[in-house]
C-alpha cells in the first residue's frame, strides 16, 4: 500500500518531530538553565510569598540598628521601614509591586536562601523546608546618614559618603525621598505606588547612583591625572586671559574664567582657583585621546559595579571627543559629560586611596538567624587607575583647593583636620540655575571618608555644596 | 501485528483497556495530590469528578468493544490521559470551572461515539466537500454577526449558543482538513505532475489552486477581523501541510512560510495587537512590558523556573499567579508542578499521538483517507507546538488551546471528534486487511 503521499507523510512527521525536540530543549532551558536567575528575579511572586507567612530577614546598619524589619500582624508578617532617608537604598518588598533596593538585591538572603548557603536553597526547593531568615547588614552608619540628610535638608540633590579603602557606602541620601511603608500596606499600596510613579520629582530614583549630572569643575582631577601621567609639567605656568579661545576657527566661541582671571597659573593654582581656562589649555595640550582614555579609566561612561542599580553616564554624546571646542569644554568638566555622584565619589576615592579604585557596595554582611556570618561582602578593588605618585600630587593640590589661600572650596574646612576636595558649579540647561558640587576626602594624609555632594539648581553652585560636605565628613570623623 | 491477523471478531481491546488502567491510576493520584494540598475542607465534588470521568472512559471502551470496533487502540487512551490531565489542572487552577469542564468531557465523549457511528461510509465525507467548505465559511463568519457574535479578550471568535458560547473555528479546522483532503485527492495529480517550472520554481496550474487558495483566503481575512492570531497560524499551517502532503512540493511550504513571515512583518506594523505580541516575545522583561502586556508571559516563565527537574509537586507551586492560566498557560502550570520530567512526558504523549495518527495515515487505503488522517494528526501536533512554543517563549504567544488539556469546551469536543475520525480511518484499513485489531 505505498503511494507518493506516504513519503510526504514521513517527511512531515519527521519535521514535526524535530519541532518537538526543539520545544523540549526550550522546556529544559527555562526549567533548568535559566531557573536560578528567574527564581531570584525581584518580581517573582514566589520570593515574596515565601516570606508573607514568615518573618523576612531584617536589614540593619553597620552597628546593627534596624532599617527594615518584619512585624507580626493578625494576617502574617508586615514589613516596617524605619528611615525614610534610606528609602531608595533599602527599597520595599511589596506582594503586588515586587521588590526594589536592597530588598530586591538580597531577596534570596532575606528569605534564608543566600547563594553562599546552597544547602538551605536545596532544602527549601525540594523539601519546602526553609531556613529561618537571617539579616543583611549595610555599610551605612545611621549617624553619618543623619548628618548627610540634615545637611541636604529639603534641597533636591544627593549625598554619598564611602570608605575609600573598602568601597563600603557609609551614607546615601537622595532627595526627594518617600515613605516606603504605605507601599507595603495592602490597604494603601495602590494609591501610594500610583502617586510615587507619577511624581515629577521622581522620588523612587536613587540619585546617588542613578542620577546623572554634568560634573563641572570636580572633573578637573581627571584632566590633571591625564596630564601628570603623560609627562605634562604641572609646575609650568600657563598664561590665562579671560575670555579664551585657542584660535580664530572657534569663531564666537570662548572658554570663560569663573574669576575673570588674567595672569600666570600652574596646576596647583588651577585647582585652588578652579581655573577653567588653565584646564582647557591642558586638555588641548595632551589631546582628546589621552583625556578620553583617563575618563574611561576612572569609569566615566561605564556602569559602576554596585549591588543596586546604577547609571553609566557618558564622556560625550558619541562616546568620543571629536572637536577642539568639545575637548576644551570637557577638560574643565562641561561639554557633554554626565556622571553620577557615586562615580565622582569613586574617582576621588581613587585619589585618596593611592590610585587604587575600590568597588562600591551597600551591603557588607549576610548573617543567618543565629547571627553567624554566612557571607562577607568585600569586593576587592577594581584596580590601579593612576600611579601612587600621581594620586599623591593630586591629593596635595586638592588640599590646596580647600585649605589654600583663596581656595574655592574653603567651605569644606574642618578645624584640626586636613581636608582635600573640590567644588564644582555645573552649568546645565540655559535658564536653569547651575548644580552645586563638592567632592572631597579627609583626613588628607590618611583618608577614611570620601563625600560627594550635589545640590540641584542652586545659584551659588559649589559654594553651597562645600559646607555640606564638611558636615558629613565631621560626622564620619567624629569631629 | 500481522501475526494477530485472523484473530476472531469481537476480540476484546486489551491494549486499550490496559492503557486506560494507567490513565485511571494517574487520574486518581493526580486528584488526590491536588486535594491533599488544598488545606480547605474536602470537597466531595472533586472526588466525584475522577470517578465520573473514569466511568465515562470505561463506557467508551465498552462501547467500542460492544460494536466490535476494529481499529486503533492507542489514541483513545492518550486522549483520555490528556483529558484527565486537563481536569486535574482545572481542579488545581480554577476549581469553580471543574463541573463545567466535566460536562464538556461528557459531551466530548458523546461526540466521539457519534463520530464512530456516523457516517456509515467515510468516503461520503469526500463527496460533500463543497458542503463542508460552505459550512466552514459560515461558521467562521458567524462570530462577526451582530446578534450571536461575542468578543472575549479582544478576539471576536465566539458565538452564543444557549447559556454558553462556543468557538466555531475549532470545528472549522476539521472541516478544512476534510475539504482539503477531498479536493486534493481529486486534483493532486494535476497540481504536482503537470506543472511547468521557471528555473527551480514550480508554476502551479492556477485554475486548480483557486478553490483552495480562496478557501484559505476567506479563513485569513475572517481571522484578521476576528483578531485571533492562533487560529490564523493554525489555518495557514493546515493549508501548507495539506498542500505539501498532496504534492510533495516543499516549494509550497517554503513559499508559504515566507509569505507568513512577510505577512507577520506587515501585520506587526499595521496592527497594534500584533505589535504588542511580538514586542512581549522579544523583550518581556523590559520595564514597560513586564507589568503590562508581558506580565502573563513573565509570570509563566517564573512558573517554569520554579519547576526545575522534578517540579514543585501538584498543588505546591504558584502557577495561579499567571493570569488566565487555565486556558493559555496550562503547559507552564503543569511544568511548574510536574517539572521538566512532567513537561517532557506531556510532550511525549503528543508525540506518540502524532506518530500513531501518521501511522494510521500511512496505512490508509485511499489518498483521501491518507490526507484526512495526516491532516487531523497534524492539527493536534501543530496546535501543541504553537501554544507550548508560545508558553516557552520560543515563538510569539498566540491564544490557541493545548489540545485536550486546556480549559475549553469547543476545543475538547472537536478534538475528541478528531480522535473519532482517526479511529474510523484506522478501522477502514483494518477491514481492508481483513485482520484483527492491532
Amino acid at each position: 500500500m505505498t503511494s507518493p503521499i506516504a513519503a510526504n507523510i514521513r517527511s512531515l512527521t519527521f519535521t514535526l518531530a524535530l519541532a518537538f525536540l526543539v520545544t523540549s530543549i526550550g522546556a529544559a532551558y527555562w526549567t533548568i538553565l535559566a531557573s536560578d536567575q528567574l527564581a531570584n528575579d525581584p518580581f517573582n511572586p514566589r520570593l515574596i510569598a515565601a516570606t508573607s507567612s514568615r518573618p523576612r530577614g531584617a536589614i540593619v546598619d553597620r552597628n546593627g540598628a534596624p532599617l527594615a524589619t518584619s512585624e507580626k500582624t493578625d494576617s502574617g508578617f508586615a514589613r516596617s521601614y524605619r528611615d525614610r532617608t534610606l528609602a531608595q537604598v533599602v527599597g520595599y518588598a511589596s506582594t503586588k509591586y515586587g521588590l526594589s533596593g536592597i530588598e530586591a538585591a538580597y531577596a534570596d538572603s532575606l528569605i534564608g536562601q543566600d547563594p553562599a548557603d546552597p544547602v538551605s536553597i536545596w532544602k527549601a526547593r525540594y523539601f519546602g523546608d526553609r531556613a529561618p531568615a537571617g539579616q543583611v547588614m549595610l555599610g551605612i552608619d545611621l549617624k553619618i546618614q543623619k548628618a548627610a540628610a540634615d545637611a541636604l535638608g529639603g534641597r533636591k540633590g544627593a549625598i554619598v559618603a564611602l570608605d575609600p579603602r573598602t568601597g563600603a557606602i557609609l551614607a546615601s541620601v537622595s532627595v526627594p525621598s518617600y515613605d516606603p511603608n504605605p507601599v507595603v500596606d495592602p490597604s494603601k499600596q495602590d494609591a501610594a505606588f500610583e502617586q510615587l510613579n507619577h511624581d515629577q520629582n521622581r522620588p523612587l530614583l536613587n540619585r546617588v547612583a542613578q542620577g546623572l549630572y554634568p560634573p563641572g569643575s570636580i572633573f578637573k582631577v581627571i584632566t590633571g591625572a591625564a596630564a601628570l601621567e603623560s609627562g605634562f609639567d604641572a609646575t609650568k605656568k600657563l598664561r590665562v586671559d579671560d575670555p579664551y579661545q585657542a584660535d580664530k576657527s572657534w569663531g564666537d566661541y570662548f572658554v570663560r574664567s569663573a574669576s575673570h582671571a588674567h595672569g600666570l597659573f600652574d596646576m596647583a593654582d588651577g585647582f585652588r582657583l578652579s581655573e577653567n581656562i588653565y584646564f582647557a589649555q591642558v586638555g588641548l595640550t595632551i589631546g582628546a585621546a589621552k583625556l578620553t582614555e583617563y575618563a574611561k579609566r576612572f569609569g566615566v561612561g561605564a556602569t559602576p559595579s554596585l549591588d543596586l542599580p546604577a547609571a553609566k553616564g557618558q564622556v560625550s554624546e558619541t562616546g568620543s571627543i571629536d572637536r577642539p571646542t568639545l575637548l576644551a569644554d570637557t577638560s574643565y568638566g562641561q561639554g557633554e559629560l554626565l556622571v553620577s555622584p557615586l562615580q565622582m565619589a569613586l574617582i576621588y576615592a581613587t585619589i585618596a586611596n593611592g590610585g587604587v579604585m575600590p568597588t562600591a557596595h551597600y551591603a557588607t554582611e549576610v548573617r543567618d538567624a543565629e547571627g553567624h556570618v554566612v557571607r562577607s561582602i568585600a569586593p576587592g578593588p577594581i584596580g590601579q587607575v593612576i600611579s601612587p605618585g600621581t594620586a599623591k600630587t593630586l591629593s596635595a593640590m586638592l588640599v590646596g583647593a580647600v585649605e589654600g589661600q583663596g581656595g574655592f572650596a574653603f567651605g569644606a574646612r574642618i578645624p584640626g583636620v586636613q581636608v582635600a576636595g573640590k567644588t564644582g558649579t555645573a552649568e546645565n540647561r540655559p535658564g536653569q540655575a547651575p548644580h552645586g558640587w563638592f567632592v572631597g576626602f579627609a583626613p588628607a594624609e590618611n583618608p577614611t571618608v570620601v563625600v560627594a555632594v550635589i545640590v540641584e539648581n542652586t545659584p551659588e553652585g559649589g559654594v553651597t555644596a562645600a559646607p555640606l560636605g564638611a558636615q558629613v565628613m565631621r560626622a564620619a570623623l567624629g569631629k | 501485528m500481522r501475526a494477530e491477523a485472523g484473530v476472531p471478531l469481537g476480540r476484546a481491546r486489551f491494549t486499550e483497556l490496559s492503557l486506560l488502567v494507567w490513565v485511571a491510576a494517574f487520574a486518581v493520584t493526580g486528584f488526590v495530590a491536588v486535594l491533599a494540598t488544598e488545606t480547605s475542607s474536602f470537597s466531595p465534588t472533586a472526588a466525584i469528578v475522577p470517578a465520573v470521568f473514569l466511568t465515562l472512559m470505561l463506557a467508551l471502551h465498552v462501547f467500542l468493544v460492544g460494536i466490535r470496533f476494529r481499529g486503533d487502540q492507542i489514541l483513545m487512551p492518550i486522549a483520555a490521559g490528556l483529558t484527565a490531565i486537563g481536569l486535574i489542572l482545572v481542579q488545581r487552577l480554577a476549581s469553580d470551572l471543574l463541573l463545567q469542564q466535566l460536562s464538556w468531557s461528557i459531551i466530548a465523549a458523546g461526540a466521539f461515539a457519534a463520530t464512530i457511528l456516523v457516517p456509515r461510509d467515510l468516503t461520503a465525507l469526500a463527496r460533500f466537500k463543497w458542503t463542508w467548505a460552505l459550512l466552514g465559511v459560515l461558521l467562521l463568519i458567524a462570530p462577526l454577526l451582530p446578534l450571536i457574535g461575542r468578543e472575549v479578550n479582544g478576539a471576536r471568535i465566539w458565538i452564543k449558543v444557549g447559556p454558553g458560547s462556543i468557538e466555531p473555528w475549532e470545528a472549522v479546522k476539521i472541516l478544512l482538513v476534510i475539504f482539503f483532503a477531498a479536493y486534493l485527492e481529486e486534483y493532486r495529480e494535476v497540481l504536482s505532475h503537470t506543472q511547468r517550472r521557471i528555473g527551480p520554481f514550480p508554476v502551479p496550474p492556477v485554475p486548480y489552486l483557486v478553490p483552495i487558495v480562496a478557501m484559505w483566503g476567506i479563513a485569513m481575512v475572517v481571522m484578521v477581523f476576528e483578531k485571533d492570531m492562533g487560529a490564523t497560524v493554525l489555518f495557514f499551517g493546515i493549508f501548507l501541510a495539506m498542500l505539501f502532503l498532496a504534492t510533495g512540493e516543499a516549494f509550497y511550504a517554503i513559499l508559504g512560510l515566507t509569505l507568513l513571515i512577510l505577512g507577520g512583518f506587515a501585520a506587526y506594523h499595521l496592527f497594534g495587537h500584533v505589535q504588542t505580541r511580538v514586542d512581549t516575545w522579544i523583550r518581556p522583561f523590559d520595564e514597560d512590558l513586564r507589568f503590562d502586556a508581558g506580565f502573563q508571559l513573565v509570570q509563566g516563565l517564573f512558573a517554569l523556573a520554579n519547576g526545575g527537574l522534578l517540579g514543585a509537586g501538584l498543588g505546591n507551586g504558584m502557577p495561579d499567579r499567571i493570569p488566565v492560566v487555565w486556558s493559555d498557560f496550562v503547559f507552564d502550570a503543569f511544568a511548574e508542578e510536574a517539572g521538566l520530567a512532567g513537561a517532557l512526558a506531556l510532550l511525549a504523549l503528543y508525540l506518540v499521538f502524532l506518530y500513531r495518527g501518521m501511522l494510521i495515515a500511512l496505512r490508509a487505503p485511499t489518498p483521501f483517507l491518507q490526507l484526512l488522517a495526516a491532516g487531523l494528526s497534524f492539527i493536534v501536533a501543530l496546535q501543541t507546538l504553537v501554544i507550548v512554543g508560545g508558553n516557552l517563549r520560543l515563538i510569539p504567544l498566540t491564544g490557541i488551546t493545548l489540545p485536550f488539556v486546556a480549559y475549553g469546551g469547543s476545543s475538547l469536543v472537536t478534538n475528541w471528534m478528531l480522535v473519532g475520525l482517526l479511529l474510523r480511518v484506522s478501522q477502514v484499513s483494518e477491514r481492508m486487511r481483513g485482520g484483527g485489531a492491532p
